[in-house]
């Protein structure tokens, strides 16, 4: 079981909260807005976009139809270097190979760059559980670590916290006064997290992408930690989704002028990192031992679905900031790791679709998620899909599935159709302030009827 | 692309990223970490920073202040062509380096030089 899912039911409650929340609604109106502007802003100076996703999705959709070879490949590089590789069927099997891993180098520090397969396994909790202290290094994953929660963004995880708040918990690890003003907030953390890159027995770091071609890992950042931690630390550890395998380093290039220009609105990130291996002969830094921990829990039954286009996501964020339910639900809704449109169709993927049953229908489908996708992923038909599933699968409550067959009934009779329309012509003031049609006007209107029907117009 | 629009796309670029660029002469600072670059990208204005036994993955990230020596002739259109002209075996690390340390994880607002160096240089050496 991975940490993915939530109980039935938790999005709309969690979503009401932060519906009532001006300040958190203003917060995420303003995050999201700004980063889609960045991202509108630079997109303009790429020659042919549409060009350039047609092939990156080109390029995701042939190496995940092809994915033994490539990582066949990968592992053969890698090993060729001095690193090694794991496979990992399950959540529980990648915990235990990244313990193992630590153990065997007796670490009692283990530093993180942020790595959202790390979150989706539940890393943390197994490391400390085997006593080890365990610090995540991305500025804002280390906010959302001392505040005690979850990302509520892929790339903005403490999106909701804001300088005084930060400067309360800098407090803490402090022991004294921090001020809450943002170059000062930004030397605290660069003081305290110094400690943790020169301590650091192991370093844990994601990865963007790897190539199978070279046994590279690649990995962006803007802030210097991933690449600190590829460094400074005894062992490296990667943990890499095993869908996120690019064939050769030709076609790494294409995937990176889209990954930060659709997440930040950056042509490159500050940082670019590839690694290929343990340090070299000579070298003077650099680990000992190099790991790439490939995760699949249950990404690789997705590829013979309708689902498999899903596997081509690069995890850039922007259908998360286009999104109208995301920008008013907040992350959290989602639950703890993915969130967005993304993550309301990885979520029930990944764990099944009776662990996340409400996520298909945090959309509007409105397809602006389906628009910006940089990989050219079908978002919103891929929920449509999940909700198909929901009723196929008898998910959907009965009494649901009872009124839309009915629904279906009365609507393929000319004569049953006709009743419904004069009903709901004399209904409609009723409508409103009764059953469902009260809940659904309680929030919006409903939309007035001719007086007279247009079969009736003579 | 002549060998001086390439070289001024690259001027544009990188101080578009925040990189102070200068011809030449190195400036003078005190305690600054420097490096050799292996390769300048003028199309994102980056320097490409190979791991090597003179070269530690670490040293552009160490310290306030970093310095990337590029020779001239060694800039490259982007990407793509620094992919397809790296030798193999590929160095043990390869960092692509486009402006300083920052993030905007905080109310999305910049801070500069968080882990790594808050003001970057790149010094061009003629050919």
């Amino acid at each position: 079981m991975t940490s993915l899912s939530r109980p039935a039911g938790s999005f709309r409650e969690i979503a009401r909260g932060r519906l009532a929340d001006p300040d958190l609604q203003a917060t995420f109106d303003g995050v999201t807005g700004r980063l889609k502007k960045h991202r509108l802003a630079t997109w303009d100076g790429l020659e042919d976009p549409e060009r350039l996703r047609s092939r990156a999705y080109e390029i995701r959709m042939r190496t995940i139809d092809d994915l033994e070879r490539h990582l066949a490949a990968f592992t053969e590089q890698v090993e060729s270097r001095g690193g090694h590789v794991h496979v990992c069927a399950s959540a529980a099997d990648a915990r235990k190979t990244v313990v193992a891993i630590a153990r065997s180098a007796e670490a009692r520090l283990v530093a993180k760059s942020k790595s959202m397969a790390s979150e989706e396994i539940g890393l943390n909790t197994a490391l400390e559980a085997a006593g080890m202290q365990v610090v995540e290094t991305d500025l804002g994953e280390y906010i959302v670590q001392l505040a005690g929660g979850h990302p509520e963004h892929i790339i903005v995880p403490a999106i909701r916290q804001t300088a005084s708040e930060v400067a309360r918990l800098f407090e803490q690890v402090e022991g004294a006064p921090v001020s809450p003003e943002l170059q000062e907030l930004g030397q605290v953390a660069r003081r305290q997290l110094a400690h943790v890159f020169r301590t650091a027995d192991v370093g844990v770091t994601g990865a963007n992408f790897a190539v199978s071609e070279t046994g590279s890992i690649c990995l962006v950042t803007n802030e210097g930690n991933a690449g600190l931690l590829t460094a400074l630390p005894r062992v490296h550890v990667a943990l890499l989704g095993l869908e996120r395998l690019v064939p050769t380093l030709d076609e790494l290039a294409v995937l990176l002028q889209l990954l930060a220009r659709s997440a930040t609105g950056q042509p490159l990130t500050s940082y670019t990192r590839l690694v290929n291996g343990p340090a070299g002969p000579g070298e003077t830094d650099g680990p000992e031992e190099f790991h790439v921990v490939v995760i699949d829990n249950g990404r690789a039954r997705l590829r013979g679905t309708r689902y498999r286009e899903m596997l081509a996501c690069i995890r850039c964020g922007a259908c998360i900031n286009v999104c109208p339910v995301y920008r008013k639900s907040g992350g959290a809704a989602y639950g703890p790791v993915y969130s967005g449109p993304m993550g309301a169709i990885l979520v029930p993927l990944l764990t099944g679709l009776e662990h996340a049953p409400d996520l298909p229908h945090a959309s509007s489908l409105c397809g602006a998620c389906t628009d910006v996708c940089p990989v050219k992923i079908p978002l919103h038909g891929l929920l449509l899909e999940l909700r198909k599933d929901l009723v196929e699968e008898r998910i959907t409550p009965a009494r649901e599935r009872l009124a839309f067959r009915l629904w279906s009934l009365a609507w393929s009779r000319p004569s049953l159709y006709r009743l419904s329309t004069t009903l709901a012509r004399l209904g409609q003031r009723l409508a409103p302030r009764v059953g469902p049609g009260r809940a659904w006007a309680a929030e919006r209107a409903l939309p007035p009827l001719a007086r007279r029907r247009f079969r009736d117009r003579r | 692309m002549s060998r001086e629009e390439l070289l001024e796309r690259f001027v544009r670029n990188a101080e578009k990223a925040q990189f102070r660029v200068h011809r030449g002469e190195p400036p003078a600072i005190e305690g600054a970490g420097v490096s050799v670059a292996l390769h300048g990208l003028a199309d994102t204005g980056s320097v490409v920073l190979a791991a090597s036994p003179n070269e530690p993955r670490a040293r552009h990230l160490l310290g306030d202040v970093h310095v990337s020596l590029l020779a001239e002739s060694r800039i490259l259109p982007d990407l793509a062509t620094l992919f397809a002209s790296l030798e193999r075996p590929l160095p043990s690390s390869l960092s692509i380096v486009t402006g300083p340390s920052r993030s905007a994880d905080i109310e999305q607002r910049l801070i500069v030089g968080l882990h790594g160096p808050a003001e970057v240089h790149i010094v061009l050496l003629p050919a």
